[in-house]
C-alpha cells in the first residue's frame, strides 16, 4: 500500500514520472503473478479474516468512551470502509479480471475499468473525474480509511506480537504509528489530489510519446492491449461512445 | 478406599490447605462454599504469617519463643500442645506457601522480607504487600483448582451448609447444604466432615469480617450436638472505619507514622476539626498514658477509645461513634512515601483525603477466639501425635473443625499474623488424622438411605415452614439482626459488666423466639437470599448466647474479655515494704483467680439455651504467668513472682513435663 | 443531638436516594426496570442502598417486592464478589459511593447486572465461565506435594514487584465486562440433562471462546515463576488456540476499568511476545 500510494503521489511530480514508474511496474515478469500472489489474496485472506474479526466482538462505545475504546471501533469501521473501497478501487480501474467478455459486458459499461497502464495519468485523470467530485471524494476517504487502518493496524499488531509492552512503550510506538499514519495520509491525499487534477489530453501526448520511444527503443513490447487508443477504439471493433463522451467532459471538468 | 469421601466445608485458608492435603492424599473431596472459594473472608487479612526463619534464629529466637509469645499473648488460656506444634510447623508453613508461588515480599537478594508484629520481639512476619491473606489464600486456591482439574476435587459454590448428618451410633456421616441458586437441599455422604466456616462477626451486626461471617455453619454444629468453647473471647481492633455497610480496617501503621487520636473536649462540637484549636482538643491516649502515647497495646487504645465515646460522650459524629485520626500535622509526601497504600483505602471508601481531613476511627469486632471445641492429642514432647484421628476433631466423630472456627489456638487473645497461620497449619495437619479416621470406619456410602432422607426431609421442612411466612405481621430479619448486632455491641465487645450482659441475654433469648416469626418478602424458590439470611440469622442466637454466656460467668479480665469490676487493681502505695506487701497479695489473687479463670469455658446446646461447663487448660509446657503491660507497680510485682516461680520450679522440676494426659 | 450545621448546609444532601434497578426473576425471563427509594446517610454506598432495599422489600410506588438479589463478600474491594454494572460502568458496588455517585448524576443511581455472564437473578450473574478460564490456562505452580520440601526459589524483588500487582486480580470479571471481544454465552440447560451432562456442556462451550484478559495475566504470572515456568507450554497452547491471546482487539477497556489497576495490557502484550516466540519455536524447533 505505502508502494502504491508513493508511485501514485508521483503524478504529483510529473506525468512523465508517473508513466515511467508504471512501466517500471509492467516490466516485471509474471506481473499478474505477483499481483495475485502478494496483492490480492493477501487483500482476500486479509479482508475475510478481518471481517470474521470485526464479527467476533461488539463495540460498546457509548458506554466506555476511552480512548483505546475509539481506536478500536475505528479500526473495525475503517476495515469496513477499505474492504468497500478497495474492491470497488480495483473495479472501477481494473474491473477485476481481465477477460474482453468480462470487459466488455460488464465493466466498461457501467463505467469501470478505467485504467490504462500505458496511458496511465491521463486514463486515470479520466476516471477520477467520471462523476463530478464523486470519485476524489470516494477516493480521499477510502485512502484515510486504509492509512487509519495500516497505522493502527501496525500497532495493535505490535501489542499482539509482544513488540511493545508497557504502557509507556505502547504510548512512544504510538505516537511513531500516528506520525507514519499522517506522511501516509498526505501522501495519499497527494495521489489522490493529483490524479484529479491532471490534465489528460495533454497527459495522454506525453504518454503516447514515452511509448513510441520504448517501443522503437526495445524497451518494451508493443501492447495495444494496456493503452487507450488500442483498447477502446483499434483493437476493439464496436467502440464504446462511453470512453469517447467522457474525456471533453473530464478535460473541461478539470479545469 | 475408593469410595470414600470427605466433605470440606467452607473454602478460606483453612478449608482449602484441608482440601489440598486430602487431595494429596488420594481421599477425593467435595468442598461446599457459600461464595467462590476464591472470595472467602482470608482474603482481608492484611499484615502477615509469623514464623521463626533464618534471621530470627540467629537473633536468638527460636519455635519455644514463637510458642511462648503466642501463649502469653493469648493469656495462658490455650491448651498447649497444638500452640507449640503449629509454632514448630510455621517455617514448613511458610516454605509450602513459598513454593505455591506466593508472591511475598523480597530481600535486595531475594529472600522472603519480614517485618515486626505486635507482641513478639523478632522480625517474624512474612508478607505480600498489604494483602497477604489474599495471596495465601489464591495459592492455595490454585492447588485446588490443579486438583479440581483432575476431577479429585468437586466444588459446590453458592451452597450453604445447612447441619452434619448424624447416624444413629452419633457418627458424622455427612452433611446436608442448599444450592443458594436453585435451592435444592441435598445430603452428602462422607466419611468425614471438615468445618472450616471461620468467624461470627456477624453476631455484632458489623464488623470487619465478610458478610457470610455468619458463624451459622459453627452454629449449626453447635445445635447438632458439637461443643462450642471460649466463645466470650471477641478480639476488637481498635482502629477501624466506621461504614454503613462494615467496619473496614485501618492499619495500626498509621499511628505508628505518628497518628494522633482526638476528640473535641467539648461534646457535640459542631466545627469541623481543623477549626477546633489545640487548647480545645483532647488528645485522650496522650493525656492518659504519657509514656506510651497513641501507641498504647491494642487493647488498651480500643477501651479508651471505647470509652471516650460511650462513656464520656465525646464522639465527633452526631449519628455515630468515632474519635479523630489525625495525620494532618504530617507532610503529604512523607504520608504518600509511608502510608500510601491504607490512605487510599480510607480516601476510596470515605472520599475525604486523609492528609487533609482527620479520619474518623471506632473500634470493631474483628476476630473469634473462640469456636468449635476439638480435641487433640499430645506426643511425648508436649506438640501433636501426627496423623492422630482426634486431632481437630470435634466431639461428635467424624466431624472436625479448623481454622478461626475452632478455638484451639488463640486462647483469650490472638497475636497478630498469627490467624493465617493458625488457619493453613490446621488445614494441612488434619488431612492424615482424617485418612486413619476413614480407614478406621464402615463407609459412609454403605449405610442405609433412610439415615440421609430423614436429615434432609428436617431440612426442607424448616425452609418450606420460612417460606410459608410470607408478608403479615413477622418479624423483618434484616432488621432483627441491627437489633441483635446493636445489643451485642453495647453488651459483649470492649467492657463487661454483669448487669448489661444478663440483660443482653434476656434480650437476645427473646430474639431468638421473635427470629422463629421472621416473615418473608421473598417466598420464591429461586435464588433466594431472603430465606438464606433468616435461616443464618436464626442460628445466630445460640452462638450470640455461648457468647454472653460465657462472658457473663467469667467474672474476671482476661485477654479480650475485660471486666473493671473484676479486674487486677494496680498498686497503691508508695512506701517500698508496703508496696511489696501488696505485690505479694496481688501475686497471690492472681493465683487465685488462675485456679478458679484459667479454664476452658465449654456450652453445650440444650435445645433453646446454652449450657455452660469448664475444662481445665492444659498447661504442661508453661506455667501461667501475670501480664503486667502498664499496670502501676509492674516491677514490684514481677520481682516477687520471679522469686515465687523460682522456688516452685525447684520443686517441680522433675515433674514438669509429664503434666496430665489429656 | 445537634445537626452538623454551616458543613451540612454547604453540600447539597439530598433526603432520599432514587435508584433505579434492572430486575430478572430468573434465567431466560425478560428483564424489567423497578424504582427504589432509600433514606439518605452520610457514607452510604452502593452496598448498603442495596441492604436497605433488601430490608424495605418495596418499591418507590409502595408495592412489596422480593428484595433485590445481589453478590458480595468483603465490602472492601479484594474478593470481588459485588460487581455490577453502575450508571453505565461496570465497577465493585462497595467501593461505588453514593456521594460521588449523586455528583455524577443526582437524580438516580441505576444498576444493572454484567451484561457479558448469564443472569441467575436480579444483579446476580454466573460468573463460572471466568475461573473457567483459570483452568485454560493452568493458572498454578505444578508443586509436586504439600510435604515439607524446603524454601522455594529465590525470588527477585524486581520479579516480586512486577509480579504482586498481577496477583491482585480478584477475578471480579470487570476487565471481561468491558472487554468488546469478550461476548456472553448462555446455555439452557436441555430436557433431561443431568447436572454433569449441562456443566460439561456449558465447559466445552468456554473453552472455544476468549480466555479474557484476566486469564492472560494469570498465565503471565505464572509463566515467569521459576516453577510455574514447567507448564509453559501448556500454557501457550491454550494461549494460542482458539479464543487465546489473539482473540484480544487491543480496546484497552481492561486496563482502564480493573479496580485493582493490574497492568493487563502489559499482561497481553508480555503474552503475545511469548506467543510470537512460541509459535515460530513450533514451526522451526521440533
Amino acid at each position: 500500500m505505502c508502494v502504491h500510494l508513493v508511485t501514485n503521489s508521483s503524478l504529483a511530480s510529473g506525468v512523465d514520472v508517473f508513466q515511467n514508474a508504471v512501466f517500471a511496474i509492467h516490466s516485471l515478469p509474471f506481473l499478474p503473478v505477483i499481483e495475485w500472489l502478494f496483492i490480492f489474496l493477501p487483500i482476500i485472506f486479509h479482508a475475510v479474516v478481518g471481517i470474521w474479526i470485526a464479527r467476533s466482538g461488539h463495540s460498546n462505545l457509548n458506554r466506555y468512551r476511552l480512548a483505546g475504546n475509539r481506536r478500536y471501533t475505528w479500526q473495525r469501521i475503517t476495515g469496513y470502509i477499505a474492504f468497500v473501497f478497495i474492491f470497488t478501487h480495483v473495479f472501477h480501474l481494473h474491473g477485476w479480471f481481465h477477460a474482453d467478455w468480462w470487459l466488455k459486458t460488464v465493466a466498461e459499461p457501467i463505467g469501470m475499468a478505467q485504467f490504462d497502464p500505458y496511458n496511465a495519468a491521463s486514463s486515470l485523470a479520466n476516471a477520477m473525474n467520471s462523476l463530478g467530485i464523486l470519485w476524489p471524494i470516494f477516493y480521499a476517504l477510502g485512502v484515510l480509511a486504509c492509512v487509519f487502518h495500516l497505522a493502527n493496524g501496525i500497532w495493535t499488531a505490535g501489542i499482539t506480537w509482544g513488540l511493545w509492552l508497557t504502557p509507556n512503550a505502547q504510548a512512544r510506538a504510538s505516537y511513531v504509528c500516528l506520525g507514519f499514519g499522517i506522511l501516509l495520509g498526505l501522501v495519499g491525499l497527494t495521489a489522490t489530489g493529483a490524479a484529479t487534477r491532471t490534465d489528460p489530453a495533454a497527459a495522454k501526448a506525453t504518454e503516447d510519446q514515452m511509448y513510441k520511444v520504448r517501443v522503437e527503443g526495445l524497451m518494451i513490447k508493443p501492447n495495444e492491449h494496456k493503452r487507450t487508443d488500442g483498447r477502446r477504439h483499434g483493437h476493439s471493433s464496436e467502440a464504446s461512445p462511453g470512453p469517447t463522451l467522457i474525456i471533453p467532459q473530464a478535460v473541461t471538468g478539470s479545469r | 478406599m475408593a469410595k470414600n469421601r470427605v466433605l470440606v466445608v467452607g473454602g478460606g485458608l483453612a478449608g482449602l490447605s484441608a482440601t489440598m492435603k486430602l487431595a494429596e492424599l488420594g481421599i477425593p473431596v467435595d468442598l461446599v462454599s457459600l461464595t467462590p472459594v476464591k472470595r472467602s473472608h482470608s482474603v482481608c487479612a492484611q499484615g502477615g504469617i509469623n514464623s521463626v526463619n533464618d534471621l530470627t534464629r540467629q537473633q536468638g529466637d527460636d519455635e519455644w519463643k514463637h510458642f511462648d509469645d503466642t501463649i502469653y499473648g493469648g493469656d495462658f488460656l490455650q491448651n498447649q500442645p497444638p500452640v507449640k506444634e503449629m509454632a514448630y510447623w510455621a517455617p514448613k508453613v511458610i516454605d509450602l506457601m513459598d513454593r505455591l508461588g506466593v508472591t511475598f515480599n523480597r530481600t535486595p537478594e531475594g529472600f522472603i522480607d519480614r517485618r515486626r508484629f505486635g507482641g513478639t520481639l523478632y522480625k517474624r512476619t512474612a508478607f505480600a504487600g498489604a494483602t497477604t491473606g489474599q495471596q495465601l489464600l489464591y495459592a492455595l486456591d490454585e492447588q485446588v483448582r490443579r486438583h479440581e482439574a483432575a476431577g479429585l476435587v468437586k466444588k459446590y459454590e453458592f451452597w450453604d451448609f445447612l447441619g452434619p448428618v448424624l447416624d444413629d451410633t452419633g457418627r458424622c456421616v455427612g452433611a446436608v447444604a442448599q444450592d443458594m441458586v436453585s435451592m435444592e437441599i441435598r445430603s452428602f455422604p462422607a466419611d468425614a466432615v471438615v468445618v472450616a466456616t471461620g468467624g461470627c462477626g456477624l453476631v455484632y451486626g458489623r464488623s470487619t469480617m465478610s458478610v457470610f461471617c455468619t458463624g451459622s455453619a459453627a452454629s449449626r454444629c453447635f445445635q447438632a450436638g458439637a461443643k462450642y468453647a471460649n466463645g466470650e473471647f471477641i478480639q476488637v481492633h481498635p482502629t477501624a472505619i466506621p461504614g454503613a455497610d462494615k467496619l473496614r480496617l485501618m492499619s495500626e501503621s498509621a499511628r505508628g507514622e505518628g497518628g494522633r487520636v482526638w476528640v473535641p473536649r467539648k461534646p457535640n462540637d459542631p466545627r469541623a476539626p481543623k477549626d477546633i484549636p489545640e487548647s480545645e482538643r483532647y488528645y485522650f491516649l496522650e493525656e492518659r498514658f504519657p509514656k506510651y502515647g497513641n501507641l498504647v497495646p491494642r487493647d488498651i487504645a480500643t477501651r479508651e477509645i471505647f470509652n471516650i465515646c460511650v462513656n464520656e460522650g465525646l464522639s465527633v459524629d452526631p449519628t455515630r461513634m468515632c474519635v479523630y485520626l489525625d495525620l494532618t500535622h504530617i507532610p503529604r509526601a512523607e504520608l504518600d512515601r509511608k502510608l500510601g497504600g491504607i490512605l487510599e483505602i480510607y480516601e476510596k471508601f470515605q472520599g475525604v483525603d486523609p492528609r487533609d481531613e482527620p479520619m474518623k476511627i471506632f473500634p470493631a469486632v474483628h476476630y473469634s477466639m473462640g469456636g468449635l471445641w476439638v480435641d487433640y492429642e499430645a506426643n511425648g514432647e508436649g506438640g501433636l501425635l501426627p496423623g492422630s484421628p482426634r486431632n481437630q476433631s470435634t466431639n461428635i466423630p467424624g466431624l472436625y473443625a479448623i481454622g478461626e472456627c475452632d478455638y484451639q489456638y488463640h486462647g483469650a487473645n490472638r497475636l497478630g499474623a498469627n490467624s493465617l497461620l493458625s488457619c493453613i497449619f490446621s488445614g494441612l495437619f488434619v488431612g492424615p488424622g482424617i485418612v486413619n479416621w476413614i480407614q478406621a470406619n464402615k463407609a459412609s456410602a454403605d449405610l442405609p438411605k433412610s439415615v440421609f432422607e430423614r436429615a434432609v426431609s428436617a431440612q426442607e421442612a424448616r425452609h418450606k415452614q420460612l417460606l410459608s411466612n410470607r408478608g403479615g405481621e413477622g418479624e423483618n430479619p434484616y432488621l432483627l439482626h441491627q437489633e441483635l448486632g446493636d445489643i451485642m455491641t453495647r453488651a459483649a465487645t470492649v467492657v463487661r459488666y454483669n448487669n448489661q450482659l444478663t440483660d443482653a441475654l434476656a434480650k437476645v433469648a427473646d430474639m431468638a423466639e421473635r427470629g422463629k416469626r421472621c416473615s418473608l418478602a421473598d417466598s420464591g424458590n429461586w435464588t433466594n437470599q431472603n430465606v438464606i439470611f433468616t435461616k443464618a440469622l436464626q442460628d445466630m442466637f445460640p452462638i450470640a448466647q455461648c457468647i454472653l454466656e460465657g462472658a457473663l460467668k467469667r467474672d474476671e479480665s482476661r485477654g479480650a474479655h475485660y471486666k473493671p469490676d473484676f479486674s487486677m487493681p494496680s498498686l497503691t502505695s508508695t512506701d517500698p515494704a508496703e508496696r511489696r506487701r501488696e505485690a505479694e497479695q496481688w501475686c497471690d489473687a492472681f493465683d487465685e483467680n488462675t485456679n478458679k479463670y484459667l479454664k476452658t469455658s465449654v456450652c453445650s446446646w440444650q435445645g433453646d439455651a446454652p449450657e455452660l461447663e469448664y475444662e481445665d487448660v492444659d498447661t504442661r509446657l508453661l506455667a501461667p504467668r501475670p501480664r503486667l503491660y502498664g499496670l502501676v507497680g509492674a516491677e514490684v510485682i514481677e520481682q516477687v513472682w520471679k522469686e515465687r516461680s523460682e522456688t516452685r520450679s525447684g520443686q517441680n522440676s522433675e515433674k514438669k513435663l509429664v503434666g496430665s494426659a489429656h | 443531638m445537634i445537626a452538623a450545621g454551616p458543613e451540612a448546609t454547604s453540600k447539597r444532601r439530598p433526603s432520599k436516594i432514587n435508584v433505579r434497578v434492572l430486575r430478572q426473576d430468573g434465567p431466560g425471563l425478560p428483564p424489567y426496570w423497578e424504582r427504589h427509594q432509600v433514606e439518605y446517610e452520610p457514607d452510604m454506598n452502593v452496598i448498603s442502598v442495596l441492604q436497605k432495599i433488601a430490608a424495605q422489600a418495596r418499591t418507590s410506588e409502595g408495592n412489596a417486592v422480593a428484595p433485590v438479589a445481589w453478590d458480595c463478600g468483603c465490602l472492601e474491594e479484594v474478593c470481588g464478589s459485588c460487581t455490577m454494572v453502575i450508571n453505565g460502568r461496570v465497577r465493585q458496588s462497595c467501593s461505588a459511593l453514593v456521594d460521588r455517585l449523586l455528583e455524577d448524576h443526582p437524580e438516580e443511581i441505576e444498576l444493572r447486572p454484567m451484561t457479558k455472564f448469564p443472569v441467575i437473578r436480579d444483579l446476580m450473574v454466573d460468573r463460572s465461565r471466568l475461573f473457567h478460564s483459570l483452568k485454560r490456562v493452568k493458572a498454578w505452580v505444578p508443586v509436586d506435594g504439600y510435604f515439607d520440601m524446603g524454601a522455594g526459589p529465590r525470588i527477585s524483588r524486581d520479579e516480586q514487584e512486577q509480579n504482586y500487582p498481577l496477583s491482585q486480580c480478584m477475578s471480579c470479571g470487570c476487565c471481561l465486562e468491558a472487554c468488546p471481544q469478550f461476548n456472553k454465552v448462555e446455555l439452557q440447560r436441555n430436557p433431561g440433562e443431568s447436572d454433569e451432562e449441562f456443566a460439561a456442556r456449558k465447559e466445552a462451550a468456554y473453552s472455544v471462546e476468549f480466555v479474557g484478559p484476566h486469564a492472560i495475566s494469570q498465565a503471565v504470572l505464572f509463566n515467569s515463576h521459576p516453577v510455574g515456568k514447567n507448564l509453559e507450554r501448556e500454557r501457550m497452547e491454550a494461549l494460542t488456540s482458539s479464543g487465546g491471546v489473539q482473540a484480544c482487539g487491543n480496546a484497552q477497556n481492561c486496563v482502564a476499568v480493573c479496580p485493582k489497576e493490574i497492568p493487563l495490557t502489559t499482561s497481553i502484550a508480555r503474552a503475545g511476545r511469548a506467543a510470537t516466540v512460541y509459535a515460530f519455536k513450533k514451526l522451526f524447533d521440533r
